[in-house]
């Protein structure tokens, strides 16, 4: 039954991974562009998901995580010139390594010390890039996944090539997070989410629980920052700013922590923020000052409004509705009144 | 060389006392309304503002502080009445209800800067300080000690021991506690909780506004939404309140002041390049032996 | 009951991927991208927004005036020029994505003064304008690097590299201030790390070197800088950082009454975007400064006059600053290499003229240009001069001295460039 159910899923995804080849090879290089840039951000969402959502720790330092990532895949790559998988994996111990560290501290913490520390953390860690020579200083290291394959052909754009790459790495990731978080450690994190006490009692370690949903959530991050420095071809110590971490949160938010199906949602978005800003501000002619600060503007009113109003994401406020919907069709056509309390 | 060991810690002492005002502010929210408030930074950006204008019309630091302060502690005010409010009816409960608050209040810090860059960016903005900050000097070295930085210190002494009394001694202060803790058994004993929750709001409002007034005077006189001074204050002072355990005034200045210390001592006798990372540092020393922070309730750290 | 959920909401995400990545139309075109009858569009990206914007953001208003004017005075070859600026906030990420929508979107022709050594370069390895053919032209930094053309072929640096810059600093405080103790102010990275180069190759020994981290330069982290000075007991002290470090360094300076001789980078030099951070002029009175450009005060210079009435008539009430100056300067040199490449202007033929020609296109600056078809070096040098009391760099006894080097180990001389005489009206010819 169990079994049934996972490979059912795996069709679910390599059918949307057609999809998604298919859109590929019908669209424009910059839509190409976004669509990678989308697959990362799924990625790096989806771990701030798995941690705050269903773990219920709060990261304001997954940038920092990132940055880990980016920063050993580029090593792996130029220094050990490892292939481009191997440097990938690299990437995800090394940073679900520093996670397992953080993890470790922050289950000593909680709510706002963690917040803190996460904070403290994405504002330093990318600084020491300019410590040690090997990483590049501020200028950055060169991070070059190599040209597409020719047997690709040759109208075959660099930009399909790290679509393609990011894409299968957004699908596998997904799908193993969504088996991760149907198997017992998912249900673990859900009990101490809801209740740490009564967790406690029926016997879960929530300390070990926590530590390990920090891992992860590290190892995806870094998963997708070594794949945001192959987008931009480089990783540099401004390519983690603070404003990325709170960008992640954001695209979280929009996103609905509680579930990873929506995930989509809040990468979308933010990739396409700056483009609708533009679009408004050609539209309404206005002052620079308003052209230039309104994307910011945008975000942040809408991570407001999604706060507000539909706190645990947009998918999954569609779904209560439509259960009550269900639930009040039964209702009429049973005339039983006692199934309201069900939703 | 021993010059230099007193610059240092009075170089460490102001800078410290404006992360202190900014940490106070927020534990003033935290205490009263069990929210961090990452748009602390913003709204001291915006109090300066409100400073600046009346600077432009009064030519009056000493009004512009109150004016900073006053307009401060309203927008505050009006923030927990209409945004903080609505937050909490429509999340307090579901699986976001820890975090929900910190998403909404960074949401609210980019607003505000947005806002502001809109309204009044590329302006060239400037507060003149009071008092002068030329150096005394101590024979013939000028010192890192003017009487700005003096009143700086002060108003935080004068600010910390006025908010301890509120707190500690009278009725608003053990009405702000309870409202915290327990606004069930509050309301029930006659405590306006809502009531105090604004009130707690406005008190940070201003503390905060006095933050950001006297971080742009103790600079170069100057600000706007994009100045590494705003963007220091933000980070510094919740980390300062982080360091000093969130529950405590007298914690959170004493965090301020160690802050500033530990970065301005690192800077002078180890190296300019841990600037960012020392906070971290200190932060995960501090909690490592005090998961609370120094000043905290233990069994708080989970709230 | 979860999996079906999820197979729902897959589906739904799928239509709203299709949905954004709905293929944009691309219109049919002949000639050159970006160049029609009546048109050269041009993009640019850079920081408009956050703590490295300071002083930077007035460059588009600056180069749009000067396209305006010429617009105004029937373009090039009848075309108009369209600038489009987008605001990269100083991040790698943005810079590529902006630079990607100027390139495939906007379909731009070639792009205009990216800023930043790490922008250009994740630009230059992400976009790929090299492999593109799309002309980068005028790189704001002074990071030698980008002058290869082996490895950036369609990039053209313009200001001196930072090793210049310290190589000709080193030779000034060898001429006039041997034996001294020298401090240096410098950033903790790359930009830092080339001025160290330059002035170790200039054989320049410092009593003191104060290190700062990008992003820490505030009155605090000031006061610390001042005090490691004061304890070394410098007579020289260089501030080869970014305008908000020489603000941050020489506003605290004033209140603690330290006043060494200053010596300030060009980076952070300008002292319009100095002075907007609150600094008194008075404190720059007799700091040694050093520029490519005419002082942007002196209205006896052709250039400096015509640019700065276009500025007032276009930005009014907005100071015509070193940014403005170098942002006029480079859209001056960008209309002549256009107009230049021909009737149809290509992004070849705009290269092929900035090979051959591009060292003698006329631009205000005072030191040569250095363009070849085996070098992109753009300016290669500056003249001294020293801050006057409002605060305004001036020649040094009222006549421009210019030094010129290389960034490798060339010697430095003097300079007796001749500077070509500006064509009429400031249009090209």
């Amino acid at each position: 039954m169990h079994k049934l159910k996972n490979s059912n899923n795996m069709g679910l995804f390599i059918f949307f991974g057609f999809i998604l080849f298919l859109i590929s090879n019908r669209v424009d290089e910059l839509r190409v562009y976004q669509g990678a840039s989308i697959a990362v951000f799924v990625i790096a969402i989806a771990s701030i998901i798995l941690l705050t959502g269903y773990s219920g720790q709060v990261s304001l330092g997954h940038g920092a995580l990132m940055a880990i990532g980016a920063y050993s895949a580029t090593l792996a790559r130029n220094e050990l010139h490892l292939p481009i998988v191997l440097s990938f994996f690299i990437a995800v111990l090394a940073a679900a390594i520093g996670g397992a560290l953080l993890g470790a501290a922050a289950a000593r913490l909680s709510g706002p010390y963690l917040a803190g520390t996460t904070l403290a953390l994405a504002v330093g860690l990318p600084s020491l890039a300019n410590q040690f020579s090997i990483l590049g200083g501020e200028q950055g290291l060169t991070f070059d996944v190599g040209f597409p394959p020719m047997s690709l052909g040759e109208s075959f754009t660099q930009y399909k090539w790290y679509f393609w790459i990011s894409g299968l790495a957004a699908l596998i990731s997904m799908w193993l997070l969504s088996n991760i978080l149907r198997s017992r450690y998912g249900r673990n994190w859900r009990a101490g989410r809801s209740n740490e006490v009564a967790a406690q009692l029926s016997g879960i370690h929530t300390g070990r629980s926590k530590i390990l949903a920090f891992t992860i959530s590290a190892g995806i991050a870094g998963l997708a920052g070594a794949l945001l420095s192959m987008t931009i071809g480089t990783v540099s110590p401004s390519a983690f700013p603070l404003a990325l971490s709170f960008s992640l949160l954001t695209g979280a938010v929009l996103s609905g922590v509680t579930t990873l199906s929506g995930v989509m949602i809040g990468a979308v978005t933010l990739v396409a923020i700056p483009e609708i800003a533009d679009v408004v501000t050609n539209h309404i002619g206005s002052s620079e000052n308003i052209t230039t600060n309104l994307p910011g503007f945008m975000v942040s009113t809408l991570l407001i409004i999604a706060v507000l109003f539909v706190p645990n994401g947009p998918v999954e406020a569609h779904r209560v509705r439509s259960m009550k919907k269900l639930a009040k069709k039964k209702v009429n056509a049973l005339t039983k009144p006692s199934m309201e309390g069900n939703t | 060389m021993m010059f230099q060991l007193i610059n240092t810690f009075l170089i460490g002492i102001t800078a410290g006392s404006i992360y202190a005002l900014m940490a106070m502010a927020i534990v003033l929210v935290w205490r009263s309304t069990r929210v961090i408030n990452f748009a602390q930074a913003g709204m001291a950006l915006l109090s300066t503002y409100f400073g600046y204008e009346a600077m432009v019309h009064m030519n009056s630091f000493w009004i512009a502080l109150p004016v900073a302060m006053l307009g401060g502690a309203l927008f505050a005010a009006i923030i927990e009445l209409v945004f903080m409010r609505l937050l909490v009816k429509r999340s307090s409960s579901g699986h976001i209800a820890s975090v929900a608050p910190i998403i909404a209040t960074l949401g609210l810090l980019g607003v505000i800067r947005a806002v502001t860059a809109i309204i009044w960016g590329g302006q060239d903005v400037r507060i003149i300080g009071p008092v002068s900050n030329f150096g005394y000097t101590l024979g013939s070295e000028v010192l890192v000690f003017s009487p700005l930085k003096l009143l700086i210190l002060l108003t935080v002494v004068v600010l910390v021991l006025l908010l301890t009394i509120l707190f500690q001694k009278t009725n608003i202060g053990l009405a702000l506690r309870a409202s915290a803790f327990s606004p069930e058994i509050a309301r029930l004993s006659g405590v306006k909780v809502d009531l105090v929750r604004t009130l707690g709001w406005a008190l940070a409002g201003s503390a905060g506004a006095v933050a950001g007034m006297f971080q742009t005077v103790n600079g170069n006189g100057t600000f706007s939404p994009d100045s590494i001074e705003f963007s220091l204050l933000l980070v510094s002072g919740f980390i300062a309140a982080v360091i000093g355990g969130l529950e405590s005034l007298v914690g959170a200045a004493i965090g301020g002041l160690l802050l500033g210390l530990v970065i301005s001592f690192v800077l002078m006798y180890v190296s300019s390049s841990l600037f960012f990372i020392a906070p971290f540092i200190v932060l995960l020393i501090v909690l490592f032996i005090r998961p609370q922070g120094i000043i905290g309730v233990k069994a708080d750290r989970r709230a | 009951m979860k999996a079906i959920n999820l197979r729902k909401l897959l589906s739904v995400s799928a239509v709203l991927a299709v949905a954004s990545l709905a293929a944009t139309a691309v219109p049919a075109h002949a000639g050159e991208v970006g160049v029609n009858s009546s048109e050269i569009k041009l993009g640019m990206t850079l920081p408009m927004t956050g703590t490295a914007s300071l002083g930077y953001n007035k460059i588009p208003g600056a180069a749009k005036a000067y396209f305006d004017y010429l617009n105004a005075n029937g373009g090039v070859n009848g075309r108009k020029i369209t600038l489009i600026v987008k605001d990269d906030r100083y991040v790698p990420t943005e810079a590529v994505a902006k630079t990607n929508e100027l390139i495939l979107k906007n379909r731009v022709m070639a792009l205009l003064a990216p800023l930043g050594t790490a922008n250009v370069k994740a630009v230059a390895s992400s976009v790929n304008p090299g492999r593109r053919g799309v002309p980068v032209l005028f790189v704001n930094t002074g990071f030698s690097g980008f002058a290869d053309v082996k490895k950036y072929p369609t990039t053209y640096a313009i200001l001196p590299s930072y090793i210049m810059e310290a190589k000709i600093m080193g030779q000034y405080i060898a001429e006039n201030f041997a034996g001294k103790k020298i401090g240096l102010l410098y950033q903790d990275d790359d930009f830092g790390s080339d001025a160290l180069a330059g002035f170790k190759a200039a054989g320049v020994n410092f009593a003191v070197k104060v290190a700062y981290a990008s992003g820490s330069q505030g009155a605090a982290a000031a006061a610390g800088w001042i005090t490691k000075f004061k304890a070394a007991e410098a007579d020289v002290v260089i501030l080869f950082g970014v305008s908000s470090a020489t603000s941050a360094m020489l506003g605290t300076a004033a209140v603690l009454k330290y006043a060494p001789q200053w010596m300030l980078g060009s980076v952070g030099g300008d002292a319009t975007t100095i002075k907007l951070t609150g600094v008194p002029a008075g404190v720059l009175y007799n700091a040694i400064g050093f520029s490519p450009v005419p002082a942007t005060t002196d209205l006896n210079d052709e250039y400096i006059k015509l640019f700065s009435d276009i500025y007032a008539e276009a930005v009014p009430g907005s100071t015509f600053d070193l940014n403005v100056l170098l942002g006029m300067n480079t859209a001056f040199m960008t209309a002549q290499a256009l107009k230049a490449a021909g009737d149809n202007p290509t992004r070849k033929s705009l290269m092929a003229v900035l090979n051959t020609k591009g060292a003698t296109l006329a631009n205000s600056a005072l030191t040569p240009l250095g363009y070849s078809g085996t070098s992109h070096v753009g300016l290669t040098g500056y003249w001294v001069g020293k801050y006057s009391p409002t605060g305004d760099l001036l020649p040094i006894g009222g006549t421009y001295t210019t030094y010129t080097t290389d960034s490798g180990t060339g010697a430095v001389v003097k300079s007796n460039y001749k500077r070509p005489a500006m064509p009429a009206k400031g249009l090209p010819k």
